[in-house]
Order: structure tokens, then C-alpha cells, then sequence
């Protein structure tokens, strides 16, 4: 097992490397010289040089490329241009807050998924098995930032039961006001993958109802219940394996959505930063995501292989 | 695979088949399809939604950029406005099949573009294999480890707001996608014996893969890209909707969908609008290439 985990962190290391290059890159696209856009129109080309020495501009863009990286790894991320803060410090508390909307959102749609995809392995030619494989595969042409508009409208607007925006009210609430706060914002998030969820959820399961064991289970006359507890069992790894992997979409997709809401997350300090021309903050937030991505699917492949022998094995 | 071997069959035996009236592949692939009720039925209202937003010009009830500050605010279904209208008082039905034209190309352009390019990647990764494959591979592998909405919202926001830009960001996140799968039906189809053949006939690489692995490969990539269309058109309007597209007044739905964010405590149901043709449009397209992938046999 510790051999397993250590390999797959070892085979992250160039994955992430690959990572901060793109994202690196990112910065190299942008067009025009970076030089000009901090000094004044009127300095002259001697001083633009010197500028340009001054942050490394005149060296090759590998060599850019290593102090940049050795930057990131002490954490220093570069400052925000339109308010003068270090990005790392306006982006670490807006990740937490991005966290706490995913882990909400990944959790009810594991709930959901069990739920519902469950069921619809049972009984799948039901009426409501077919709603349910309409209502997913719906889904998943959803565009999350819509379906946050219309739970606003129907929930905050329309029945005036949760706030439309926001993580508390203001002056601050307790524990429940932020809970409250999170409950909208989260359920658009988690649209975006309950579907996909469901579908794997039912194909898992029903995989495993045609398994012998299951059969010699109800030969022996076990109770409907304790049978359910092994079908869960034996689809539980593949289940959860892929939740984790949603997890990861997740985190991505609640930019748009945290937008919508004005929750104060990583994607909404993105899309401020988009409408301040603040590139920095934006590749930071970037960076911080994607670096989550892999860190996240490092984390599920160590679980999966835990609870799956056969997985360590490959 | 045998479908492929008649679609690439002697000209003259598809002349004489046409003759005596056997049903084409095109035919018996359509009624396969058509047999699936609700993919005809997507297909219909995408074939609707993507004409009516060509024709805008002369579909389009009013102007899409000019408001008339007496009609501002009308609910939905208001009489002469029937999707209602903005903040300026400009008909949303217009501004929505005026802005669609941009929409649906920012849905298709860069899954075609990326169709070409991933395309080509992926049958070079596959034909060559060695070494080829490996940098090919592994470099898409680095574009892959990002989360497709992410990877485009950076590249957008560097190279600055504009449609173009979108579409080209757009383009590098389906890339990846699209070699994978060509690369693996390249790996499968360089088995088959008539490439072997046609190596020991003397056929140079660019020929082999131009006659034999395109068309057998075709069809997979095809289908594959079609499945990504939908999720382009939401990937493109989900920048449009930071602000990363196009500038006012031009209409584009992700952009409208976040302008008319502003009015949603006033007039719920408008600010819907461009939201549902996004959703409308993506959904159609996805039953639409589940029911061609079922239809051209290509699931296991």
C-alpha cells in the first residue's frame, strides 16, 4: 500500500511540473510588453531596460521560468495589480470558502447518486427509474451557472426562503447563516455532476445485483436489507472512486457558479480580477485549482486502492 | 467494421446497389436513429433553433441593439414582445436569435478546429507509435490534468476578452479529448490485416493513412466530436458570462445571460431566456449524438 502511494506521488511530480509550465505560459501570452503597462508612457528607453532587468524580463524564458517556479514553491505567487496584495494572500481564505461549497456540493450529490441510482438498479423498469435516467442525462447539458440563476429565482426571488447572495448576512450570522447561505449556491454545483453520478452509481449496482454471491444471498433466504449492505460493499470502491473524481469537476465548475452567487470563493476573486485586467490573480487562481485537481486525484487513488486490493495490484 | 467495408466498397458496386434499391448506408443509419422518438425529436428543435438564429435578419422581430425606453421591463409573453425585454427595453427574442449566430459558432468552430488539430495528433501518436506517441501523449496528458473550464478561463483571460479568443482557448481544452480517442481507434484499425497488406505493397505512411485509417477511423471521431458540441457551447458561454466575450451591445447568449443576472428580482422569468436556448441547445445536441453513436453502432 505505501509503495502504491508512494509511486502514484512520484509519477505526480512531472504532472505538476507540466502543470506550472501552462500555467507559467499563461503569463507569456499575454499580449503586449508587461514593461509598458507599468511605466509611464513618457520614460525613456534606457529606463524601460532597466526596469525590464530588474524583473528578469531580459533573460531567457527558461531561466524566467525557474525563479518563477522557485517563487511559487515559497509560496510567493506575485502581487495583485489592482490592490496592491500579495495574490497568495487574497486567494488562501477565498480557497477555503471554495472548499467548503465543494465539499457540500460533492457530498449531496453522492447522497442523491446513492439514493437515486440505487433505486433505479432495483427496479429498472419502473416509471420513476425512467424520470430519473431522463432527469440525469438532462443534466448533464445543464450549464450550471443557469440552474444557479433559476434556484435564485424560484428559492430566493419567487418563495423568499434562502438568500440569493453572499456567504453571511450582513453583520455576520452564526454557523446556520452561513449554512443557509450555502445551501443554493451548493445545489447548482453539484447539478453538474449528480447526473453523471447517478448513471454510474445505477450501472455499478446493477453490475453487482447479477453477481453469484448475490444470488446464493437471496437463494439462502437473506433479508432484502442485509443483501442491500453487500451490494453496497461490493460497488462501494468504484463509487466512491469516481465521486472523488467529480469531486475534482466540482471544484472547477463552482468558478461559474461562486460568480453567480457572490460567494466569496476562488472563482469569484478570478472574476473580479478578470474585470480589473488583473492577470496575476488569475493565473494565481488557476494555479491553485489545478494544483487541488491533481492533489485531489492523487488522494482518491490512495482510498481506492485502499479499500481495492486489485487496484494496488495494477 | 463491416459497415466500413461497404461504405468503402467499388463505386460501381454501390451504382448497382443504389440500382436495385437496396437502402443506402446513410438511409439505414437515419432509420436507426429516427427509430429513437426523442432524438428526432432534438434534432427538430436544433435544426429549428440553429435556422431561426441564421435567418435572424429576417426572423427577428425588432432590432437587437436598439431599445425603446417606453417598452423596457416587459414580462414574459408581453404582447409585441414575447420573450419580453432588458433593462433598455430591447426585445429578448431578437436579441436571442441575433446572439445565438455567435453562440453556436463559439459551440462549433472550436470542437472543429479541434477535431483537426487533436485529429491529426492522435492519428500521428497512433500510427507512428514509439517515441512519437510518447511526447505526444504525455504533452496532452499535461493539458488534460487541468479541469477543461479552468484551463480555458485562464488562456481567455490572458490573451483578453473577445470572442476569437474564446474560440481559440476553447480549441486547446477539446484537443486533448479528441487525440485520445483517435489515437486509440488509429491503434486498433493499424492491426487489421489490409494495413499490413498495404506496408508490404510499398505504400508510404501519408497514403496508408489517408485511404485506410481516415475512413475507418472517421466515423468514432466524428461522433465523439459531436458529444463535445454541447459541452463547447457551455464551456464558450460560461466565459462569455465573465466577461471574457464579446463587448456591448452585441447580443451572445452567455453574455446576456449575465447581464440580465442584474434584473432577476424584477423580472424572474426573463432573465431565464438565454440560459434556456443554452441548455435547450446543449441537451438537443447531446440526445442527438447518443442516438448517432447507438445508430452508427459504434458502442460495445
Amino acid at each position: 500500500m505505501a509503495s502504491f502511494v508512494w509511486k502514484r506521488i512520484l509519477l505526480m511530480i512531472p504532472t505538476l511540473l507540466g502543470v506550472s509550465i501552462v500555467v507559467f505560459l499563461m503569463l507569456k501570452i499575454v499580449p503586449g510588453d508587461p514593461v509598458n503597462a507599468i511605466m509611464p508612457p513618457d520614460a525613456s528607453e534606457s529606463e524601460r531596460a532597466l526596469v525590464r532587468a530588474q524583473l528578469g524580463l531580459d533573460k531567457p524564458m527558461a531561466v524566467q521560468y525557474v525563479y518563477w517556479l522557485g517563487n511559487v514553491v515559497q509560496g510567493d505567487l506575485g502581487d495583485s495589480v489592482a490592490r496592491r496584495l500579495p495574490v497568495t494572500d487574497m486567494l488562501l481564505p477565498a480557497f477555503k470558502n471554495t472548499l467548503l461549497l465543494t465539499a457540500a456540493a460533492a457530498l449531496a450529490s453522492f447522497i442523491v447518486a446513492l439514493i437515486v441510482g440505487v433505486y433505479s438498479a432495483y427496479r429498472p423498469k419502473s416509471k420513476l427509474a425512467s424520470l430519473f435516467n431522463g432527469l440525469s442525462l438532462a443534466s448533464i447539458g445543464l450549464p450550471n451557472f443557469w440552474a444557479a440563476l433559476i434556484l435564485i429565482g424560484v428559492f430566493s426571488v419567487t418563495l423568499g426562503w434562502l438568500p440569493s447572495s453572499g456567504m453571511s448576512k450582513v453583520g455576520g450570522g452564526g454557523f446556520g447563516d452561513t449554512i443557509n447561505h450555502l445551501i443554493l449556491p451548493a445545489a447548482a454545483t453539484a447539478l453538474a455532476s449528480v447526473g453523471v453520478l447517478t448513471r454510474m452509481v445505477r450501472s455499478t449496482v446493477s453490475g453487482v445485483l447479477q453477481q453469484d454471491y448475490i444470488f446464493a444471498l437471496k437463494a439462502k433466504g437473506v433479508r432484502p436489507f442485509t443483501i442491500l449492505r453487500h451490494v453496497l460493499r461490493g460497488g462501494m470502491p468504484t463509487i466512491l472512486n469516481v465521486t472523488g473524481l467529480q469531486f475534482g469537476a466540482l471544484l472547477a465548475s463552482s468558478v461559474l457558479v461562486e460568480t453567480v452567487f457572490s460567494w466569496p470563493g476562488v472563482g469569484q476573486v478570478i472574476y473580479q480580477a478578470i474585470g480589473q485586467r488583473d492577470f496575476p490573480v488569475v493565473q494565481a487562481g488557476v494555479l491553485f485549482i489545478a494544483v487541488a485537481f491533481v492533489l485531489l486525484n492523487l488522494i482518491v487513488d490512495a482510498v481506492h486502492a485502499a479499500m481495492d486490493p486489485r487496484v494496488r495490484q495494477a | 467494421m463491416s459497415l466500413q467495408a461497404t461504405a468503402a466498397a467499388d463505386p460501381k458496386d454501390l451504382a448497382a446497389s443504389a440500382a436495385s434499391r437496396e437502402p443506402s448506408r446513410a438511409a439505414v443509419v437515419f432509420a436507426a436513429f429516427a427509430r429513437r422518438k426523442i432524438a428526432l425529436a432534438a434534432l427538430i428543435v436544433l435544426l429549428v433553433i440553429v435556422l431561426a438564429c441564421l435567418l435572424a435578419p429576417w426572423v427577428a422581430p425588432y432590432d437587437p441593439s436598439a431599445g425603446e425606453v417606453t417598452d423596457r421591463l416587459q414580462k414574459l409573453g408581453a404582447p409585441g414582445h414575447l420573450l419580453g425585454t432588458d433593462e433598455q427595453g430591447r426585445d429578448i427574442l431578437s436579441r436571442v436569435l441575433y446572439g445565438g449566430r455567435l453562440s453556436l459558432l463559439s459551440g462549433v468552430l472550436p470542437v472543429l478546429l479541434a477535431s483537426i488539430l487533436g485529429g491529426g495528433l492522435g492519428i500521428a501518436a497512433g500510427y507512428f507509435g514509439g517515441w512519437t506517441n510518447t511526447i505526444i501523449m504525455r504533452a496532452l496528458d499535461i493539458v488534460f490534468s487541468f479541469p477543461a473550464i479552468l484551463l480555458a478561463i485562464g488562456i481567455s483571460a490572458a490573451l483578453g476578452p473577445g470572442i476569437t479568443n474564446i474560440i481559440i482557448s476553447a480549441t486547446v481544452v477539446f484537443i486533448p479529448p479528441i487525440a485520445r480517442i483517435a489515437e486509440s481507434a488509429v491503434k486498433e484499425v493499424r492491426k487489421e490485416e489490409f494495413i499490413e497488406a498495404a506496408r508490404s505493397s510499398g505504400a508510404s505512411a501519408l497514403l496508408i493513412i489517408r485511404a485506410h485509417i481516415l475512413r475507418n477511423i472517421f466515423a468514432k471521431v466524428f461522433v465523439f466530436a459531436t458529444s463535445l458540441i454541447g459541452v463547447c457551447l457551455m464551456v464558450a458561454s460560461g466565459l462569455s458570462s465573465l466577461g471574457l466575450g464579446v463587448s456591448p451591445p452585441t447580443p451572445e447568449w452567455g453574455f446576456m445571460l449575465n447581464n440580465l443576472k442584474q434584473l432577476i428580482f424584477i423580472n424572474p422569468a426573463v432573465t431565464i431566456v438565454p440560459g434556456a436556448f443554452i441548455f435547450l441547445t446543449s441537451l438537443s445536441l447531446n440526445l442527438v449524438s447518443d442516438a448517432l453513436s447507438d445508430a452508427l453502432e459504434l458502442k460495445r
